[in-house]
């Protein structure tokens, strides 16, 4: 949003319920994580981890989304802005994977 | 076109002396990202904290993945304020999280008024945000004490495996000797919290559980604490400016939608430390 640009009535009502819809949606998949921990907790624990944490992540990676994009406004923001921060955090996966594998080297190491 | 307007902003500067090289708004709109050099910057500088905090979680990654075992979130976390001893597993973080949620959207509400020029609308939800960040920095409050009450140190768990690798809140003493906080211990049995005996899983001894778990989690939380702490501040200024009429003056909200970007950033990196440390 740049600089002096006053929003009319209509504006104004679509970005307050486009908020409080990502604030629905972000409030509902923490409910929905919680309550899936839970549940495995009590009946599922002999079932593989790896299938619970993939759940957890791709709901953790989708709250994220609506906290930059709705909430930080990136969605709106001009494409350029967007390529900038994103391009950079290439290096995360690259950090995660090879941080992962180490960790697991040491594990060996360690003679588990 | 853009040699004239450096020339005649180089005029201004020679004239008046404190004019600034390029105003911010013609720096906007000669941006290729149609933002204000200070909103940029805001980015950048979560871009690098982002950096910070991926770094602190990956190491907490890898040396969990590096260990045997791994203390149980379920049973570490699962006490609640008021409910005595009563286990609520993941319920008091939860609670956080839709506070700090909360205080966030409370703060998108304020910009969005800010966008309208309405002073008291900025004020009121700057108000929320500012609440709901208090709220949250007393729970974690709460729940630092509650856990260091249970002997959790930087370098000392007392969150140990039994032998068959379920997670026990043993008792800790400090050794009189060496000054070392260890497990009460007799042979290879641990007394828990609530005075049963149990055996110590292998590989574990009077030390107890892996001592980076304490200094991970106090680093990392304490990391974030201090980022909402500090958020807390910034707003808290942000409201007063509002309320003394220092944005209305300038003519736009441009400060508390920078104060903004810092606090959802601050949420956002909650939504990974909840996942790192809660969930997984």
């Amino acid at each position: 949003m740049s600089r002096g640009h006053v929003p009319s009535d209509a504006e104004y009502k679509s970005q307050v319920s486009a908020v409080w819809k990502a604030t629905f949606w972000m409030g509902l998949i923490t409910i929905v994580e919680v309550v899936i921990a839970l549940i495995w907790m009590k009946y599922l624990t002999d079932y593989p981890r790896i299938i619970l944490n993939s759940f957890f992540i791709v709901a953790s990676a989708t709250k994220a989304f609506f906290i930059i994009g709705e909430f930080m406004h990136l969605k709106y923001e001009k494409r350029a802005l967007m390529i900038s921060m994103a391009v950079p955090l290439i290096f995360l996966v690259w950090a995660i994977i090879a941080f992962s594998w180490e960790g697991g080297a040491w594990h060996h190491m360690r003679g588990y | 076109m853009a040699e004239e307007t450096l020339l005649k902003h180089a005029d201004t500067h020679e004239h008046e002396g404190h004019e600034p090289f390029m105003p911010a708004d013609e720096f906007e709109s000669n941006s290729p990202m149609k933002v204000s050099y200070g909103k940029m910057m805001m980015w950048y500088f979560l871009l690098s904290d982002a950096f910070t905090f991926s770094a602190f979680l990956i190491t907490y990654g890898a040396l969990r993945v590096s260990n045997k075992w791994w203390p149980d979130p379920n049973h570490v976390f699962n006490a609640m304020p008021f409910m005595g001893h009563k286990q609520i597993p993941l319920g008091f973080v939860s609670i956080m999280t839709f506070i700090l949620i909360l205080s966030s959207v409370f703060v998108v509400l304020a910009v969005i008024e800010g966008h309208r020029m309405n002073k008291k609308g900025v004020l009121l939800w700057m108000l929320g945000g500012i609440a709901g960040g208090a709220a949250f920095l007393g729970c974690q409050a709460w729940e630092w004490s509650h856990l260091i009450s249970e002997g959790l140190r930087p370098f000392f768990n007392p969150f140990v495996p039994d032998a068959q690798g379920m997670t026990h809140l043993a008792k800790s003493i400090v050794d009189p000797e060496t000054g070392r906080r260890v497990l009460e211990m007799t042979g290879n049995m641990v007394t828990d919290a609530h005075g049963h005996k149990f055996q110590l899983g292998e590989g574990f001894g009077k030390f107890g559980g892996v001592g980076a778990f304490g200094a991970l989690f106090f680093g990392i939380t304490g990391f974030h604490g201090f980022h909402v702490f500090t958020g807390v501040l910034l707003n808290v200024w942000g409201f007063f400016a509002t309320l003394s009429g220092k944005f209305e003056k300038v003519g736009h909200y441009e400060m508390i939608e920078k104060l903004g970007l810092y606090w959802h950033f601050v949420d956002l990196v909650w939504v990974f430390v909840f996942l790192a440390f809660y969930l997984l």
